[in-house]
This record gives structure tokens, sequence and C-alpha cells, in this order.
């Protein structure tokens, strides 16, 4: 396995960088010492991270070990009183935060897999597809990709309205043997699906996965391309099923690509707000909180408690970097063994 | 620690993507640093914008009365304004944003229960050297000015009275034979009759549970005479237990869950979310304030005009008057960070003085406070059932924690919640809500 994606990346490019690198030195004629000059291309993009990304950052931390309410972020602020610890006991005690955990992961599992599966699925075929169809198809994905989150998410709601949603009417539609056989049940009409967290949920996955599923296509469509169809003859020689196929050749040569995509699904599932907000109709129904609409609650209804609020987002944010953390070591591992 | 303003404006980043945005974006870039003194001939403050915020959704009659008003202003003092809208169930989280980011009104609408809540956040200005130099002023009735006097200085002026009452569909009334319910059975009964006439998907009497919920909850429980919570012996009782509250709280769940008067996949609608139904021809009755009828004729399109609606005040258990409602009413105050604190405390003055005062009140479908406007208000077939409930009117714990017992901790639409899903009985729910509340309202 190793083996044929060192040929495959080798073959690709260890030669062109070569040559190139080889032209360099007459063009250096800016006087920096030879060491400055990617530090020095690099500050930019490092002072935009820190102002934009470090410094908002530092300040949440910050927050989380302080009471801090409307007196302490105005423009003349009051200093804010250092609680140490406090506002993180106060969330692991509180039963909202087990009840948020578990509907954040629950929801990032189940929707991470749908969406990397149906998104590969999706990539295989826009691979075999002929050029204006697989255009066609891409424009048509893509729209659903770039569709706001808040569109994407009223959408969903009027489908599953109660009473005048496509969703109950198209079950009302099935015959009644089907529908009590699948479902329990026949009649639909009115039934509720944005009461419940676990229909709200229902609902979330599928209008996040949808959303997010062409993303994956598409990136999975480029790697595609870029393995030599050579392998894929020899496999045809060899007479090797789909199935092994993607398994033996496909899979080991995309996996860079699948771990990069693997690690943006998680951190935004695991983080999604502004569908969920919509569908559960704000901020009362506290049942179907996961951690961000949990901590956006906390800091701007009324009181504001953002120190507390601030506390729940570095949790959500340390769970975050632990599973990335985890995920980016195993890559940079296997990446050392090659 | 010194949290700068870039770190406020990140914190309220979340509020402003979901489209709470409009706050950020007034930016008309005003260096303006107030130059009160700056033009010897002309008025005092040409040149100058002051921002105003009014709450609810404006409509033809509002936007008419903030141009004359506005125009007068101009006249008066040279200065421009700039009105801007807040939905009421946004206007929390708006000013929240405003005193994070710096970036608020001069002037604002308040609801005068929230007065307490937000002058404990130091959001806005003492005036009370402006209310006793008024003689406009001096004529409201003292006992008008409650919510808005804090440890006897006054933050914000009463600017219309209101108290809410129940809305409803008179044409459907008439064509389907109810008579105006005056008692809860006929409430209930009559709610049946509009659902099984005019559809499964129509509301008879819609259900609250939203962000303001406890507007339409409050009236059922204090008819049948139980309360929230009670201030004892130094600190909060909460009294959601009591076989009274219970009473009340039942029969509202039971308004979706056994009575269906009221969709069960809409229990998280606000009062702004049935409004909308309202103007769409899909509610028959709700509990609301006298402002909604002019925004449901203009959000309806003329579906819904005038003459197809009309007030009744809910009426108590037995049917031996109205039930106690909520004692509300809207305010004007200065917010404390205005850019001009004088040109603000000019826009009070003309704004909730007699002329402006009164009309504001008489067409935002509110109570005028001026004695002698009110006089005239009781022989109004429109405004009779909010002047009728007014004097049985109530409010709710004054504590600033109330805030978020209401809002953050959404306790009691929770507690309904659960029960008309048949999670909890009533009693379970209202035990475990009744410990949450005391918490909440005697936590510093």
């Amino acid at each position: 396995m190793a083996q044929t994606s060192t040929v495959a990346r080798g073959g690709g490019d260890s030669s062109a960088p070569a040559r190139r690198r080889s032209h360099r030195p007459p063009r250096r004629s800016s006087g920096l010492p030879a060491w400055v000059v990617p530090y020095a291309l690099l500050l930019p993009g490092l002072l935009v991270i820190a102002v934009l990304l470090l410094y908002p950052l530092y300040q949440m931390v910050d927050m989380s070990f302080h009471k801090v309410g409307l007196r302490q972020i105005r423009p003349n602020p009051q200093p804010a009183e250092f609680l140490g610890l406090d506002n993180y006991t106060q969330v692991f005690q509180s039963d909202l935060f087990w009840t948020s955990l578990r509907n954040t992961v629950t929801f990032a599992v189940i929707t991470v897999a749908l969406t990397l599966v149906g998104g590969t699925l999706v990539g295989l075929l826009l691979h075999k597809l002929g050029k204006k169809m697989s255009t066609f198809v891409i424009v048509g994905i893509m729209a659903a990709w770039a569709t706001p989150p808040t569109a994407t998410a009223i959408i969903w709601k009027w489908l599953f309205d109660a009473d005048a949603g496509v969703v109950n009417w198209a079950l009302n539609l099935l015959p009644d043997w089907l529908s009590s056989l699948v479902f329990g049940r026949s009649d639909w009409s009115g039934q509720p699906w944005l009461n419940d967290p676990t229909t709200i949920y229902l609902v979330l996955i599928v209008a996040v996965v949808w959303a997010s599923f062409p993303f994956i296509a598409v990136s999975v469509l480029a790697g595609l391309k870029s393995i030599p169809s050579e392998l894929y003859e020899a496999a045809r020689v060899d007479g090797s099923t789909p199935t092994r196929t993607f398994r033996k050749i496909t899979f080991p040569l995309l996996k860079p690509v699948f771990s990069v995509l693997l690690v943006l699904s998680v951190i935004w599932d695991f983080k999604v707000f502004t569908q969920l907000y919509v569908l559960a109709g704000g901020t009362t129904n506290r049942d179907s909180f996961n951690l961000s609409l949990w901590a956006y609650t906390e800091a701007f209804s009324a009181p504001p408690k953002m120190g507390f609020g601030a506390a729940i987002a570095v949790i959500l944010t340390v769970i975050m970097l632990i599973i990335t953390a985890v995920y980016v070591r195993q890559i940079v591992r296997t990446e050392d063994v090659r | 620690m010194k949290f700068g303003k870039i770190a406020a404006a990140t914190a309220t980043t979340t509020a402003l993507a979901i489209g709470v945005a409009a706050c950020g974006s007034g930016e008309p870039a005003k260096t303006a640093d107030p130059q009160a003194s700056a033009a010897a001939s002309g008025p005092k403050y040409a040149g100058q914008t002051l921002n105003v915020w009014r709450l609810g959704a404006p409509n033809d009659v509002q936007n008419k009365y903030m141009a004359d008003l506005d125009a007068k202003f101009k006249e008066q003092t040279g200065a421009e304004v700039n009105v801007q809208w807040i939905p009421w169930p946004d206007a929390q989280k708006k000013w929240t944003a405003a005193l994070a980011g710096g970036e608020g009104p001069d002037v604002t609408e308040f609801g005068n229960d929230q007065v307490a809540a937000w002058v404990s956040q130091d959001a806005l200005t003492d005036i009370s050297d402006l209310v006793k130099s008024s003689p406009d002023f001096q004529q409201i009735p003292q006992n008008l000015w409650g919510y808005e006097t804090i440890d006897s200085k006054v933050y914000a002026a009463p600017w219309g009275g209101g108290t809410r009452a129940v809305l409803y569909r008179k044409d459907w009334f008439k064509s389907l034979g109810i008579e105006v319910p005056k008692t809860w059975e006929e409430l209930v009964a009559a709610g049946k009759k509009i659902v099984e006439k005019k559809g499964k998907d129509v509301d008879g009497f819609a259900f609250n549970g939203g962000s303001d919920a406890n507007m339409s909850l409050s009236p059922f429980v204090w008819s049948a005479g139980g309360d929230f919570a009670a201030f004892e012996g130094g600190k909060w009782v909460g009294k959601l237990t009591d076989p009274a509250f219970k009473e009340g709280f039942q029969f509202y769940t039971d308004l979706v869950a056994k009575s269906g008067v009221s969709g069960k996949s809409r229990l998280s609608q606000n009062s702004v979310d049935i409004s909308q139904r309202f103007a769409a021809g899909k509610v028959g009755m709700y509990v609301t304030g006298g402002w909604d009828i002019a925004t449901i004729k203009e959000q309806s399109k003329g579906k819904v005009s005038e003459d197809q609606m009309a007030f009744f005040s809910l009426p108590n258990k037995e049917g031996s008057g109205p039930a106690p409602a909520f004692q509300g009413g809207n305010d004007i105050a200065i917010w404390k960070d205005a850019k001009s604190p004088e040109l603000a405390a000019e826009y009070l003055k003309l704004a909730a003085g007699k002329e402006y005062g009164t009309r504001y009140a008489k067409e935002g479908g509110l109570l005028p406070l001026y004695p002698d406007a009110l006089a005239e208000f009781a022989s109004d077939p429109v405004q009779a059932p909010f002047a009728e409930t007014f004097k049985v009117a109530k409010g709710f714990p004054a504590s600033p924690n109330w805030a978020e017992a209401n809002d953050t901790k959404a306790v009691l639409q929770n507690a309904a919640r659960s029960v008309i899903e048949g999670k909890k009985d009533a009693d379970t729910a209202l035990a475990d809500a009744n410990k949450e509340l005391e918490t909440i309202l005697n936590q510093q």
C-alpha cells in the first residue's frame, strides 16, 4: 500500500521542484539574508491570523476565568472579577452541559460519517460521468453548498412544516400498509418535527449533510483526477472488482485528501449554529441546545454572562483541538513511515 | 483586566452574524464630538444626527408619526433623526450588542418592565432633573413613574401605557356564530369551533411558548389567584407549586395538549410569529397589545382589515370580570453612551411631551398617560378592553434576575413544553421549574 503511493507521488513531482530550485541563486538580489526571506514572507499572514484569530481566542480564554457582564466590556469598562475556575465548575455542574455535549457529539459523529460517505460516492459518480453531465451535476450540487446556512435552514424548516410541509404530505401519499410497516403509523398530518430534540436533530442532520456533501464530492473528484489511469487499467487487467479497486487503489491514494476532509468536517459539524438556531426556533428549547447554541444563549440573552459563555466555548474548542490533534498526529506519523 | 473594544466586537460577532446585524451596519461614520456651541445663528444642533431606536414593526401610522415628530424636532434643533426599528423579541440582544460594541442609540424606546434590569447594567442616563423641570412631565400622574424610578432617580419617561388583551377575528366570530367568551370554558369552546371550521392548521387560540410566553401565560395564573414568586423574608420564594398557579398553568398547556385549540407543532412561537400567522389568516385569537392591529393590517396586504379584528379582555375563570394581565407600557430613555446627551434630552422632551406623547399612545394603540387624554379613551370601543384590564393589571417579579428566568433559561416555556409533550406531569414540571426559578432569582 505504502509503496504504490510513493511511486505515484515521487513520479509526479520530485524532479520538477529540484530543477526550479537550482535557478534560484541568481534571483537573490534583495539584500536580505537567506534565512530571513521565508519569515518575511510569512509575516503578513501571521499578522492577519494573530489579529483576527489569536487575539480574540486569547480574549475568550481570558474572559472564561472572569465574571464578565455588560459593565465589563463597555467602552469605559469596569474591572472584571477574577473567578479562577468557577465558570468551568459551573459549566460541568449544569445539566445543560451534558445534554448539549451529548447532542453535539452525536450530531457530529453521524453527520461527519454521512457527509464523507455520501460525498465520496457522489465524487466517484462524477468521475464516471461524461464531461457535460459532470459539469451539470457539479453546478447543481455546488448551488446547495453555496446556499447561505440561514437560507438552508429556512428551506428545510418549511419542508418539514407540520401542516403545510412537503414531507408530511409525501409521507401521507405512501400506501397505508407500507407506511404502517415502516414507521408504525399511516397518518402524518400535523406531525410536528421541530418540537422534540431527536426530530430536530434528524432534520438538522439532513440539512447539514445536504449543504456540505458537495464540497467533499468535488474535493474527492479533484483527487481522483490526479490518480494515473494506468493503475486502474492494471487493476482491470488483473480482474479486480470495483470495491476492491476502491479499497486497494483509490482509498490509499486519496488518504491525504480524506484526512483533511475529515478534520474539516469534524470542525464544521462540531460548531454548527445557524441551522440549529433557526430550526429550533430561537433559544427557548433548551433540550435541543448544542454547545455553541448554549454558549450563545448564556453569553447574549439577558442578563449576559459572557464569562460563562466563554467557558463553554473554550471547552468546545478544546474538544475540537484534541480530536484534530490526535488525528493530525496520526497523519504525520503515517507520512513519516513513508 | 481591561477588555478592549476589539474583544467586545468579536464577542458580539455571533449575535451580529445571524441577522441581528442591522446595528453594526448603521455606521454613518459620525466623528462629530458634540459641538453644542458651534453655530451662532440658526438652530443650535444643525448638522448633527440623533440615532433613535423604536421597538416593534413599523407600519404606516407609526411611520407618519415618526416623520411628523422628526420634522418638528429638526425645526426646533436643526438636527436630523435616524430611526431604526427593532422587533420586540430582538430588543434585549440588540441592547446587549449596543452596550458591548459602543455603537448604540442616543434615544431608545423601552419596555417599562425592563428599565430596572438595564439600569443595573448602567445602560441609561439619569433624567431626574429634566423630568422635574418639564411642565409637561409634571402632569403625568406620580403612580405611573414606578417602573422608571430606581433609588429615587428617574431613568426613563413613560410614553404610553399598555396591557394585553385578546385580539380576535371579529368576522370569524360572526360567521361562526361565536359570542365573545365570558369564561375560560367559553374561550376553549370558541377556539375548538374555529379549529373545526377553519382547518386543522389554524390556531383557535394561539399558544405562545417563545421568548415572551409569560405575557400570555400570566393572565391565566393570576386570574386563578397564583403568582410566579414572592419576596418573603429577604429572599425570593417560588410560588409555581401553588395549586392556584398550577390551575392556570394546566389550563394554558391544555390549550395545546387536551383541547387542541393551538397546533402542537408551534410550541416555540412568540407573539411576533403569531401575529404573522394571524395576518395570514391562521389564527383566531391570541394575547397581545393594541399595537398589533395596524401591523397585521399592513402585513396581510389587505386580507385582514381593521374591521375584521377586535379585542376583548381575557375573562377570569368564572366570568365575573377581566383576568389581570401584564401591566406593561413603553418608555423613552436616553442611552448612557449617547453622543450628545443634551440633544437627546431635547428629543425626549418633545417626544414624550403632551402633544407627541399623547399622539404616540393613541396612534400606537396604547393608553395615553396624560389624564385628560386618558379620560377620552374609556369610551373608545377599540381601547375600552385595555382601559378595563389596566385597572387590574399586575407585574412580574421585580428582580433584575427575572430576565434570566424568562429569557436565558426560559424556565416556564420549557416546563410547558415538557408537559405538552407528555414527558412530565404538571406537578413534576412545576416542582422542577420552581426550584430552578428560586435559584435564579436568589443568585447574586
